[in-house]
């Protein structure tokens, strides 16, 4: 590690003390390593906005990095797999461009591969008998694949955020941590860094007054109960994150509300009505509603933040500067990607129109953060509000969309004149042609099996459900075990503590009258060494409590009582 | 990297650094005093950089914790700090650090007189460093009862190491909010 940098910076400074051409090589040499590391996208603008707002805010613009992935993903395959092999098998654009495409996404853009539309369902093969392709097969597959994908990442990192910041939600500790572990060693700027102090002061003399007021109630003798109580109740709400929760919950809803509307009039109005090209029609919608979500997203940058600076600099200055509403903002983005979501089977180019709205609003909110807001004055668990981001995301978001996807692959018809599933009864109806297919050719006999016997047999599912409710009811019972070992185990410790202090007394104690009678005589001595073997005997002791962890139950009474 | 003074939790978790890392150190050590800091560590030379020097950096010169971050990590305890101190300090505040590791520097930085325990008056250190001298005495004594109640396990009236990292764990903010990036 160390050594091997010091060697490194040491031959490489040996090597080349004389000539300057070398120099300039290894100083060029130093310039790559250095810059390799901040290549990293956006390395440099992640630690400023870290440095100047913490880690709250600092934690938006990671989840923002962190669904662009998601879309880019989503862009490539979809790109690699669908819309290459349709450029083989592409059919004329008969329709001219207009500029107001790019807002309605109708007109020239319908018979592009940007909707489901104008894909062909042919099997595409360029040179005779040669391997062909199956553009139905690849359609479905291709999006099926990339939900399984993104199911997974979101199950895991949810588990994993789960466990780390939700371990013991005991209200215990809450203020010894909020005042050793929260201090934010990130922040470099100043007035970020006075701010902070501001608001753990607040904070600490608001609980402080909590504090002093019992005694004063007490003093009074006056309606001590009701106080006490009305005491906790307000301490209940003394928290800032509860404004926070109760706000985010109701924009929850409306949301919810909004897409859960258009998907019931997309599935089933616009489906089954008798329009030409009803996917490309919702996949037009789509479109629309991204670019317009995209617009707003920048107009209440505008005038959230920079109008708002505007008027609290320079109208009513009491106001001063807006803060960077971290909920808001990142329950647009969940909002914007469950769109995209959506949108990816009837437009499969979509994630790429949304990676670039995402690009621009990093960029946007990056910008407006910098010029127009302040440093947050709230104290943010971050961790775990983040994981209830990434909770909402999976939650009703996600699996909200793998139910619209279910419905549509499973029981919409597609419509009979355009796309890669025309003239099926539905879109998995070419998988079970498919299926069917293979069921010709010997060496393919065991994905029919799997087939028949795994995927669409109820009797599997049954049995695997079974399963896993058994599994789950299992581990929850071991997790309540283990809480009562955890108590058990607290209470060990706290005894063994009690019985160190009762051993320290006693053997002071025993010291003292061994020094006022060792002026006496002999018999202090005697005296001392029937303590000492008294105090080694209680050391052994409480040495094999601490180790008798297995053994549950009141060993921990205290074996100094028996000495007593 | 090697970690100074072991912590008795962590010493198997030696993390492989990058030596991007390694060389961007050793470049701001030595732009924080180019005439004194040579380019060629071969001979391990013993080259100190004084404590104002280091506590002038734009990422500790605002940390109300410079002075006790720079005497933890510091040869002799007394904030001056050679290169390895200064990688070392890095490296245990960078990210890749683990939680052990982390919990037992920051018990340090907060144990003001060097003790092995958190007492009451290192305590009442601290906040006044978090507040900036702000609270009356009252007020602070509270809290740090308050924060000794809630924190000690095995009731001895201070804070162990044990009860340190006990409290960390139920603290999930702690791996990202102590950590410089550099």
């Amino acid at each position: 590690g160390i050594d091997a940098a010091e060697d490194l910076v040491g031959s490489l400074a040996n090597s080349c003390l004389s000539s300057s051409s070398l120099q300039s090589f290894r100083r060029f040499g130093n310039t790559l390593t250095e810059h390799f590391h901040q290549l990293q996208p956006w390395h440099k603008t992640l630690k400023i906005i870290g440095a100047e707002f913490g880690t709250s805010v600092l934690s938006y613009f990671i989840f923002l990095k962190w669904l662009l992935n998601f879309n880019i993903f989503s862009f490539l395959i979809n790109f690699g797999f669908i819309t290459i092999p349709q450029f083989l098998a592409a059919e004329p654009n008969n329709l001219s461009f207009t500029g107001l495409e790019l807002l309605t996404g109708a007109g020239y853009f319908q018979q592009t591969v940007l909707y489901y539309g104008s894909y062909t369902n042919a099997t595409i093969s360029k040179v005779e008998n040669s391997a062909s392709y199956n553009m139905q097969l690849a359609y479905i597959f291709t999006v099926g694949t990339y939900f399984v994908i993104c199911f997974l990442i979101l199950l895991f990192s949810m588990a994993r955020l789960f466990s780390r910041n939700f371990v013991n939600p005991q209200a215990r500790s809450v203020n010894a941590s909020k005042l050793l572990c929260t201090w934010d060693f990130n922040i470099t700027n100043e007035k970020a860094v006075k701010l902070q102090q501001k608001n753990l002061l607040t904070q600490i003399k608001r609980q402080s007054a909590m504090l002093v007021l019992p005694v004063i109630v007490s003093l009074l003798n006056t309606l001590i109960p009701f106080f006490f109580s009305w005491l906790g109740h307000l301490e209940n709400f003394q928290t800032p994150g509860q404004h926070i929760y109760v706000t985010i919950i109701r924009n929850i809803i409306l949301k919810i509300s909004i897409v859960g509307i258009l998907c019931y009039y997309w599935l089933n109005i616009v489906a089954t009505s008798e329009s030409q090209c009803w996917e490309t029609l919702v996949g037009q919608d789509i479109y629309r509603l991204v670019l317009v979500d995209f617009i707003f997203c920048l107009l209440g940058s505008f005038f959230g933040e920079f109008l708002r600076r505007i008027i609290g600099t320079t109208v009513c200055v009491s106001l001063g500067l807006p803060e960077f509403d971290i909920g808001r903002n990142v329950l647009d983005l969940i909002y914007a990607q469950t769109l995209t979501w959506i949108g990816i089977l009837f437009s499969p180019l979509l994630p790429g129109i949304q990676m670039i709205a995402f690009l621009i609003v990093f960029f946007v909110k990056k910008v407006s953060l910098m010029r127009n807001c302040q440093p947050p004055c709230k104290v943010w668990r971050t961790a775990q509000m983040m994981t209830s981001f990434i909770f909402l995301l999976f939650c009703p978001s996600f699996l909200g969309v793998l139910s619209v996807i279910g419905v549509t692959v499973w029981r919409l018809k597609p419509s009979e004149e355009c796309g890669p599933f025309r003239g099926l009864p539905s879109m998995y109806a070419a998988v079970a042609e498919w299926i069917q297919m293979l069921e010709s050719y010997t060496a393919w006999k065991w994905v029919v099996w799997i087939y028949h016997n795994l995927i669409s047999s109820e009797l599997f599912f049954f049995i695997i459900s079974t399963f896993v409710l058994v599994v789950t009811y299992l581990y929850w019972q071991i997790i309540q075990a283990r809480r009562t070992m955890t108590k058990l185990l607290h209470n060990q410790i706290i005894n063994a503590g009690k019985d160190k202090k009762f051993l320290l007394q006693k053997l002071q104690k025993v010291q003292r009258s061994k020094r006022s009678s060792s002026a006496l005589g002999g018999r202090g001595q005697q005296v001392s060494l029937t303590a000492q073997l008294l105090l080694f005997n209680c050391l052994v002791q409480v040495h094999g409590v601490l180790q008798l962890c297995k053994q549950p139950a009141g060993l921990g009474k205290g074996c100094a009582s028996n000495f007593i | 990297m090697r970690w100074k003074s072991k912590p008795p939790c962590s010493q198997k978790s030696q993390e492989p650094t990058s030596l991007s890392l390694c060389l961007r150190l050793f470049h701001r050590y030595r732009d924080l005093a180019p005439q004194l800091v040579p380019l060629d560590y071969t001979d391990k030379p013993a080259v100190t950089l004084p404590y104002e020097l280091i506590g002038s950096m734009p990422e500790l010169k605002d940390n109300p914790f410079r002075q006790r971050i720079a005497e933890v990590f510091s040869e002799h305890g007394d904030g001056n700090m050679t290169l390895d101190d200064f990688l070392d300090m890095f490296s245990v505040l960078s990210e890749m650090a683990p939680r052990d590791l982390k919990a037992y520097y920051a018990f340090k930085i907060y144990d003001f007189n060097n003790d092995d325990y958190i007492c009451k008056s290192d305590l009442e250190k601290t906040v006044n460093k978090l507040t900036r001298n702000e609270l009356t005495p009252e007020e602070i004594s509270l809290v740090c009862e308050k924060v000794i109640y809630e924190a000690d396990v095995d009731n001895d009236g201070k804070l162990s190491l044990a009860d340190f990292q006990h409290m960390i764990v139920r603290a999930p903010d702690f791996l990202s909010t102590f950590h410089i990036r550099i």
